[in-house]
């Protein structure tokens, strides 16, 4: 089967591993970044290495930076609004799935559609109609911002699970007497939980790496979600502040880089089970 | 059968559907209606104007310069993540020693938040103590740092180097399940008909990537015109607005200036130009499809 | 508005998602929120004294102290504003604050104030903050001037004199110095050291400040109360002395039109530059706290134009209109800037206090880190036009940031430069 000559095979290796450099090289450099004393990162001519290893950046970037209490902000935030998604995605995505035709056209334009437009667009009445519902600069509005916002691509990967499951396991169910809310709670949830969760840690990374809704739309330092709290850590240039910045980039990382460790493979065909359905 | 025993009712969509409504489809609409007014921040009262907004951007050069960054901006960000995602895609696919490792680590800027993204960047920009410079200085390539981000000359280049970087492992993840659901027959076949390394590709794998190829770019292309947390942390639109795309656009006028109803404007010029680009691409690469299986 | 008819579905959402969500209990102590700006870490430590002082003498009304930075303060009010969470004392400057007062968004002050603040803080700095119609949108506490660092050791070097509060440099001085402290010692054409080096990252409130010596003014009014952007001979000297420096007689740093003022100090700190013309008062700060040991270094007076005069704006304190703590909030601001506390935060920003009783006190008379030079700068201080036009910050952010980054650039003429902003900048007023 493999036929391609060594040399060409040597040359491929090569391609390979400069495409993992360029694109692993950044996180490496951050994380090397936030071991070094401040005075070492703004020395011109830069090293790889930290002369000294200091965990200073990281003491300052979880004591004196609120990047503790934004990071607990924004996973109340994520993981209320990935719970609310699959509450009210799962009975859709059944709809969905078991009703061909009919409804399953509008949705699937709308989920299309969806990616289309702007943000900003929606932005501006999104934060009347919040600020006038009392919800501007709260977690709730960011919530439901956040829940509607990930719906489109929860729907269609839950509605691929939900077509896998053999219908006839719902139609036993039916004949022995269960209403549609006890087949979507005792039998089909449980057949798809693994989809379930993988959906569910996908809204959570969604919101916990959302930026622009919770710039615009949370105001109050307190309730900032910990991505805003970065973006405006910069404060004035040039000052040694890129130590705790790179230290507190690199806890701000490590919850989503390890979901996406557990994700991966389900991800990858999630997507593809609810697409070559379509 | 089906229909008697299981009518599902449709009232279970309404959990999805009530805040889709509110918090997506309504705005969006007076979204588009407030581009029509004179609506500012602060404004006591709103009056509907016609068409002032979009006859006001057609003399405002920096809407067009910002349209032009921002076209600028994708076709150049959409390409390369898709051509250097198909070679990627067929390296990991071509059983290369540490396969396995490489595949994860490709992975590894799909996880990160867009705001550290950028972070990252900046201190590999950094005319100082940036890596890059760093490491072009020692090589003796530069004699002097450069001003990545700030300089008219590099900060486009570089904030797109960026958006590639960004996108192209979703690219290639999307790519490489392609690659993978050509049935391994199909290429031996083409091999023993001796077909090279080049023909392979050419006639096997290209026409059958084509639909993922296609509809990868359409998505990428979307996605690109409407990004913000990026090049906002990078440069903010700057220098000079050299890296303003419309999104950053729209949201100084909407947020720094007031301007509610000229964002909103902008906003639907947007979803118009990328609805007729998206439909454009659409029809001439669905005519090159045809014609290259006929 | 078009969503009412939506809205009670949305209240029986949001009453559902409350479930999920708990609320925070309102505090029996009054809670203000104030916003400060304080960046340099002595400013910082400074204010959180002044505030924590405050709150052990007044229990009932607590203050928490949040600090935001210049870059994003402007949209984080805007939008603050209209969701009406707003912060209940915040600083910010003149400039902004009219415009803020004359959209409804802020607290008439002139009836709220002490008799003895409203005296004491000189009349200059209630100019910057009063409206066409006489209200006061906020207190002005800080000034600020634009002086020369110099680098000493290379001034000796080359054999210059600085010279002195009583025969200031004209900027032709400071030109004709600059040439003769540029030095390329391996004469491969690029300077080791330069004469001078501009941080031109965010141009132009200093260059309109600076401009002002020569008369120039940017923003003219006629008669009808219209206005106009004019950049004429005067408003063209301290951009062609500056283009000029830098890419004909090579005498100033030619790569600074991206840095910013913070990031010239790493290499003047190096020597690469023997002097910081036209910087911010405060700059001594970091040459205080970040300069290598030894690092000798002084400030040189404003330089004189046709006038020694410098526009200024202040830095200043506000209520906005919906804090509901308005009478709170102004005692703390009485408190945060009586004599001595409002000394304390000038002299932690580096700035000038604007109360006549604070500037007199001996801290800013002393010789020792420039005080004496730098305290006598203020009393050049005038009120620029710009600090009077609607929408100036949109024509600086829209119009003259980037037609001056491009000539800081090179990539544009003078005369260019000054078509664009005149055309544009007139549109953009009257929009």
């Amino acid at each position: 089967m493999n036929r391609t000559p060594p040399l060409a095979r040597f040359a491929m290796t090569i391609a390979l591993w400069t495409f993992v450099f360029f694109l692993a090289f950044p996180l490496v450099w951050l994380v090397l970044t936030s071991f070094k004393p401040s005075a070492e990162i703004m020395q011109r001519g830069a090293q790889l290495l930290p002369d000294t290893w200091t965990l200073e950046n990281y003491r300052q970037a979880l004591f004196g930076e609120r990047i503790l209490q934004t990071a607990f902000n924004t996973f109340r935030v994520a993981v209320a609004s990935s719970l609310l998604t699959l509450a009210i995605a799962t009975p859709a995505a059944y709809v969905l799935a078991r009703r061909p035709g009919g409804v399953n056209k509008p949705v699937v334009g709308w989920i299309l559609i969806s990616q289309t437009f702007p943000m900003i667009l929606i932005i501006v009445p999104l934060f009347m109609i919040l600020s006038r519902l009392g919800l501007g600069n709260t977690h709730l509005g960011l919530v439901l911002v956040y829940t509607v916002w990930s719906l489109p691509f929860v729907l269609w990967m839950l509605r691929g699970y939900v077509r896998n499951v053999p219908v006839e396991i719902e139609h036993s169910a039916a004949i022995d007497g269960a209403n549609h809310f006890q087949i979507i709670t005792r039998v089909l949830i449980p057949l798809i939980l693994p989809g379930l969760v993988a959906t569910g840690l996908y809204g959570f990374i969604n919101a916990w790496n959302e930026f622009f809704f919770a710039l615009v739309l949370v105001k109050s330092p307190e309730l900032q979600t910990i991505q805003v709290n970065l973006a405006r850590f910069r404060g004035v240039e040039g000052l040694a502040r890129w130590g705790p910045l790179a230290a507190g980039s690199v806890l701000a990382t490590i919850p989503t880089l390890i979901l996406f460790g557990f994700l991966q493979k389900g991800l990858v065909s999630g997507l593809l089970s609810g697409g070559v359905k379509q | 059968m089906r229909k008697s025993g299981m009518a599902i009712p449709l009232w279970l969509l309404i959990p999805a559907l009530l805040p889709v409504l509110v918090f997506s489809v309504a705005p969006l609409f007076q979204g588009i209606w407030l581009g029509f007014t004179d609506y500012e921040l602060g404004a006591r009262e709103t009056r509907f104007i016609g068409f002032e907004n979009f006859r006001y951007m057609l003399e405002d050069r920096q809407f067009w310069r910002s349209f032009r960054v921002g076209g600028v901006w994708t076709v150049a960000v959409t390409t390369g993540e898709v051509v250097l995602g198909l070679m990627l895609a067929m390296l990991l696919n071509a059983r290369l020693p540490g396969q396995t490792l490489a595949r994860v680590l490709v992975l590894a800027p799909w996880a990160i938040p867009p705001v550290i993204k950028g972070l990252m960047w900046r201190l590999i920009y950094h005319p100082d103590a940036g890596a890059l410079n760093g490491a072009l200085i020692s090589l003796g390539m530069i004699d002097r740092p450069i001003q990545w981000l700030t300089s008219f000359t590099w900060a486009l280049p570089a904030v797109i180097v960026v958006g590639i970087w960004s996108s192209l492992p979703t690219t290639t993840v999307v790519l490489l399940a392609g690659l993978q659901a050509i049935p391994g027959e199909v290429r031996e076949a083409a091999a023993i008909d001796g077909a090279g390394a080049w023909g392979q590709f050419r006639h096997v794998t290209l026409p059958l990537m084509w639909p993922v190829i296609m509809s990868i770019t359409a998505l990428q292309a979307m996605w690109n015109f409407n990004s913000f947390g990026l090049v906002f942390v990078l440069t903010e639109g700057g220098p000079a607005g050299s890296t303003r795309l419309p999104m950053l656009f729209a949201y100084e006028e909407a947020f720094q200036f007031g301007n509610l109803a000229y964002a909103s404007a902008l906003g639907t010029v947007m979803t118009l130009v990328i609805g007729l680009v998206l439909v454009a691409y659409m029809r001439t690469q669905f005519r090159a499809a045809q014609g290259g299986t006929a | 508005m078009r969503t009412n008819r939506s809205t009670p579905v949305l209240l029986a959402l949001a009453a559902a998602a409350a479930l999920l969500f708990g609320s925070a209990a309102a505090q029996a102590p009054v809670q203000l929120r104030f916003v400060s700006l304080a960046w340099q870490e002595q400013a910082i430590e400074s204010v959180t004294a002044v505030v924590d002082a405050w709150n052990a003498q007044n229990p009932d009304i607590q203050v928490e102290y949040q600090q935001i930075d210049w870059g994003s303060i402007h949209d984080f009010l805007i939008t603050s504003f209209e969701t009406r969470s707003v912060p209940d004392v915040f600083h910010y400057e003149s400039r902004a604050i009219i415009d803020f007062g004359g959209r409804g968004y802020l607290t008439e002050l002139s009836g709220v104030l002490s008799e003895d603040m409203l005296s004491d803080v000189v009349p200059g700095a209630w100019e910057s903050v009063t409206d066409a119609d006489g209200n006061i949108w906020g207190v002005p506490f800080l000034w600020e001037s634009l002086i020369v660092l110099y680098n000493a050791d290379l001034f000796a070097d080359a054999g210059v004199t600085p010279p002195t509060i009583d025969e200031p440099w004209s900027w032709d001085d400071m030109r004709s110095a600059a040439a003769t402290l540029t030095q390329d010692t391996d004469g491969d054409g690029q300077p080791e050291v330069y004469g001078a080096a501009f941080g031109l990252r965010a141009p132009v409130n200093r260059i309109l400040n600076l401009s002002v010596g020569f008369g120039g003014d940017f923003f003219y009014q006629d008669a009808d109360g219209n206005w106009e952007v004019r950049v004429g001979e005067a408003e063209q000297q301290v951009l062609r002395i500056i283009t000029e420096m830098m890419f004909e007689e090579g005498t100033a740093f030619p790569d600074s039109a991206g840095l910013s003022g913070p990031e010239l100090f790493p290499g003047f700190f190096e020597g690469r530059y023997a002097m910081l013309p036209g910087i911010g008062v405060w700059a001594r700060q970091q040459i205080v706290q970040n300069a290598p040991e030894g690092f000798n270094w002084g400030v040189l007076p404003p330089l004189v134009a046709d006038t020694q005069e410098q526009g200024s704006a202040t830095q200043t304190l506000s209520i906005p209109a919906a804090s509901p703590h308005q009478e709170e909030a102004a005692a703390f601001i009485e408190f945060l800037l009586d004599t001595q506390n409002m000394a304390t935060l000038a002299q932690g920003d580096w700035l000038f206090p604007t109360r006549a009783s604070s500037f007199d006190l001996p801290e800013f008379q002393t010789s020792e880190a420039g005080w004496d030079v730098a305290t006598e700068s203020a009393r050049h201080l005038r009120l620029a036009a710009f600090q009077l036009v609607p929408n100036y910050t949109e024509v600086r952010n829209r119009v003259m940031t980037p037609v001056l980054q491009e000539l800081f650039s090179g990539r544009i003429t003078v005369e260019q430069a000054a078509a664009e902003i005149e055309r544009e900048g007139t549109r953009t007023i009257n929009r």
